[in-house]
């Protein structure tokens, strides 16, 4: 495999790929530079200071809200998440930003997978999942239980020592942690009980609510003790089987949806052996051989997101509202902060039906403003009115910096540059086939058409 | 092969008129129909319809009691039977009920009932338990299982621009268009065209794309064609919804290999002033419904179309403050189709003296419902289709 191949592919699977810019600068970089580098920035990333953007103009801890100021709460906190939304999907195109940590965090909201409804929260949450992205599992995992917004989803609010509520702990245990069949329905009721009274203040801040709390003795995987959520984590953390369930998930999300058995042993008895250093795990996965081996390279469906983020990278696409990237993910079947349900999204093939597919393939034509969308998307469930249609997508495209980029050269080698920037399955298509469909009046005018064409074709859904 | 579907090709082989009478008879199924295959239309009403006031116990005082602003009156029901009888708006289904084409299901729903809109339509998508996630849909499933003639991509088609859950298999979907000329224009890009007829490489994925891609054509072709070939002569409403049945009755007319058919009418969700919202949405509704039927029978097609209506929730017994309803758990279910065997109720009025906080108990699981369908009328493997096994509802 060329070196270019397989920084492309580093940069898709850590990223989501190169902006032409750096196309040009990085292409010809060593492997080992460029995870050097993707690491280094996303240590030196900020953390999100705009925490008062999305508060709500109105609060209940100024007392009980009325009916009309619910609404607008909620109306408000909407706005206010599809702003959110739009900005992460910003970060995510943006080289300014560190794309390693906004993949990971990409990958991590899939994985605590929580539909927010409330906009300080699902701010709060994401922080959390920058943390800890690169961090230690054992730590994220006692943060995400004191996460409001998570408490909130999977109504840990309604978990009282007279009433348990099993949902939290059960997801903690199925989705987040161990997986399926390593637990008893026992082991999730004694859980249960040790997460009652986790809830949360007016605020918005966690809070234990002791008099909620079952102060009783547990039974929990084999241990007994007086345990507390805290003692419930490390318990299940102590179990490799953990281990081996979040290197299989990270293992199917970054590499390949069809696993290596004996890759995932190895790798998962090291995250253990790290007591689940993040940083350590991502590192071997993209220091090794076998990530840059042909069937993993081209060969994962990009989610909406990573494909909307992909083309703003390479076309630098500003949108000119906040729903316009809402419209592409909600068509497409991915709208950030708010995933299908608590076990996230599908991905893969789910991606793909003939709706979604043909948006897809038009979609850089769309955004070129080209072709009218006229595509109506689905009726929110508790909306008054019928779905939205919508006719255009207003961005803005910028070719420059591809133009710059691609330049300068026969158009077969434009082709050929083009083809190894934008694409990474191999295609049977030459140059010649794509004589009747680009314009050849001039260099910019090829580049662009040709950027445009690659960009439709079914490869291009590939990462 | 299975051998009911050996008995169904052998059938299909010949006409309709050939069939000897011992295959019909043998195990007890419908076999043939006039046309090559039975139909199903699934209408969904999204946001949760108020079944309490679709459905009206007009004899029970708890009713009345729990909704002193909403109930409707009694001297304006259309009774049907000694205590239930129809929202008058749905009036244009009152020959339906009265012909033995209408079956009414009281009391579906789930065990340990969600009430949030996303979780509890997904539930009823993918015949999920309540606290499953599962990431494909029931008949997407059974277009996975090994079903007579749905090779097709467009076997299942909903009438929308996206496609919904219950559409999606793991390795096969329905098809989503919301009008079949207009698909035709959003796949005319003669550049993917040509790309269609080019060798591509077959990496799993990448040959997975290139299918649907070409199956997205073909079909905008297939059924813009098959869009064309018949015009109703019959007289639809003036909405998006009726709009929506008059091209699946058109469709199912010109003998499409279409056989299941998905639509969906929104805006149910009715917290506040619900009275008149509602009606109004159960009046398109019923006149919709009521031109298809008509529709189909002009063609002789009725007898090969099952019809089922449902919500993913019904709403509280109580109303609220702003008259209107909040979320609830189990609801009644239509089944309509000139082939019933129970019409009518199929069960009794829903306990409202039996209540879980305030809302109805379910009496019968919606896979149960799910399970006929496909065992009794598509033919298929519940078994297989969904997890677990359900007690069949004995309706057609």
């Amino acid at each position: 495999m060329k070196s270019s191949e397989k920084i492309n592919h580093l940069y898709w699977r850590a990223g989501f790929g190169l902006s032409p810019e750096e196309w040009s600068k990085k292409k010809d970089w060593s492997v080992k530079r460029a995870i050097d580098s993707l690491f280094k920035e996303a240590a030196q990333a900020k953390t999100l200071n705009g925490e008062k953007e999305f508060l709500l103009s109105i609060s209940k801890k100024d007392g009980k809200p009325s009916k009309e100021q619910i609404k607008k709460m909620m109306k408000e906190s909407r706005q206010l998440i599809i702003k959110q939304n739009a900005q992460w999907v910003g970060r995510m195109a943006d080289d300014k930003h560190s794309a390693l940590l906004e993949r990971m965090s990409l990958f991590w909201h899939g994985h605590f997978a929580c539909v927010n409804k409330t906009s300080n929260l699902a701010y709060k949450q994401l922080k959390t999942i920058r943390k800890h992205a690169l961090g230690n599992f054992r730590e994220f995992v006692h943060a995400m239980c004191k996460d409001v917004s998570m408490i909130r989803f999977l109504n840990n609010q309604q978990n009282r020592k007279r009433k348990p509520n099993e949902n939290f702990a059960r997801e903690l245990m199925e989705l987040f942690t161990i997986g399926q069949g390593n637990y008893s329905e026992k082991d999730i009721k004694e859980a249960a009980r040790a997460f009652t009274g986790w809830s949360s203040d007016k605020k918005g801040n966690f809070e234990f609510k002791e008099r909620n709390h079952d102060e009783g003795s547990k039974t929990f995987m084999g241990k007994s003790g007086l345990f507390n959520g805290d003692d419930i984590v490390n318990i299940i953390l102590d179990q490799p089987e953990t281990a081996n369930f979040i290197t299989r998930k990270i293992y199917r999300y970054f590499v390949n949806e069809k696993v290596d058995e004996n890759r995932i042993n190895e790798l998962s008895r090291a995250f253990y052996k790290s007591d689940y250093d993040i940083r350590q795990l991502m590192l071997s996965i993209f220091k090794s051989d076998w990530f840059y081996e042909s069937k993993n390279v081209g060969t994962k469906i990009k989610s909406p997101v990573e494909l909307i983020a992909g083309i703003m990278r390479s076309l630098h696409v500003s949108f000119e509202k906040p729903k316009n990237v809402l419209f592409i993910e909600k068509a497409l079947g991915q709208i950030l902060f708010i995933p299908p349900n608590v076990a996230g999204w599908a991905g893969g093939k789910n991606w793909i039906d003939n709706s979604t597919l043909m948006l897809r393939l038009n979609l850089t034509y769309y955004l070129y403003g080209k072709s009218d969308v006229n595509f109506k998307v689905k009726d929110e469930l508790e909306a008054k009115k019928r779905g939205q249609t919508f006719r255009k997508i207003e961005g803005k495209l910028n070719f420059k910096p591809l133009l710059a980029a691609f330049d300068n050269q026969s158009n077969t080698a434009t082709f050929e540059a083009m083809k190894s920037y934008l694409l990474l399955p191999p295609i049977l298509l030459k140059v010649s086939d794509f004589d009747s469909y680009v314009y050849k009046t001039n260099s910019s005018d090829y580049i662009k058409s040709l950027a445009m064409r690659l960009m439709s074709l079914p490869e291009y859904q590939l990462c | 092969m299975k051998r009911r579907n050996f008995l169904k090709q052998s059938a299909l082989a010949s006409t309709a008129a050939l069939v000897p009478s011992f295959l019909k008879a043998f195990g007890g199924e419908q076999i043939l129909g006039s046309r090559s295959g039975k139909i199903l239309v699934v209408i969904q009403l999204s946001g949760g319809n108020d079944g309490l006031n679709t459905i009206v116990p007009f004899q029970n005082d708890i009713y009345y009691k729990n909704r002193p602003k909403l109930a409707v009156r009694k001297n304006e029901v259309l009774r049907l039977t000694d205590e239930l009888g129809f929202n008058p708006a749905l009036k244009s289904l009152r020959g339906l009920y009265d012909n033995g084409m209408m079956s009414i299901i009281n009391s579906v729903g789930y065990p340990n009932p969600n009430r949030s809109h996303f979780r509890s339509m997904d539930i009823w998508h993918t015949a999920s338990d309540s606290n499953e996630y599962l990431s494909s849909g029931w008949l997407g499933r059974y277009l996975d299982s090994d079903c007579q003639d749905c090779q097709s991509p467009y076997h299942a088609l909903e009438l929308d621009d996206s496609l919904s859950l219950a559409m999606k298999g793991k390795e096969r979907t329905g098809f989503a268009a919301n009008n079949p000329q207009q698909l035709l224009k959003a796949t005319s890009n003669k550049f993917l065209k040509a790309v269609a007829q080019h060798d591509h490489h077959h990496e799993e994925q990448v040959a997975y794309l290139y299918k649907t891609m070409i199956d997205t054509q073909n079909s905008a072709n297939y059924l813009a064609g098959k869009a064309k070939t018949h015009k109703s002569s019959v007289n639809y409403p003036n909405n998006g919804f009726a709009k929506d049945l008059k091209q699946i009755a058109e469709l199912i007319t010109a003998d499409s290999d279409t056989k299941i058919y998905y639509v969906s009418l929104g805006g149910f969700d009715t917290h506040a002033n619900q009275k008149s919202k509602q009606e109004r949405l159960l009046k398109n509704y019923a006149e919709g419904v009521s031109a298809f039927v008509k529709d189909l029978k002009q063609n002789g097609l009725f007898d090969d179309t099952l019809i089922m209506t449902f919500s993913e929730f019904g709403r509280r017994v109580k109303q609220n403050a702003s008259g209107g309803t909040d979320h609830g758990t189990a609801n009644n279910l239509f089944l309509m189709g000139g082939q019933l065997k129970k019409q009518g109720f199929y069960n009794t009025a829903p306990q409202l003296t039996d209540l879980d906080k305030g809302d109805l108990k379910y009496e019968i699981d919606f896979r149960s419902i799910y399970a006929s369908i496909l065992d009794d009328w598509l033919d298929a493997d519940a078994r297989q289709i969904l997890s677990g096994l359900f007690d069949k509802v004995n309706v057609f």
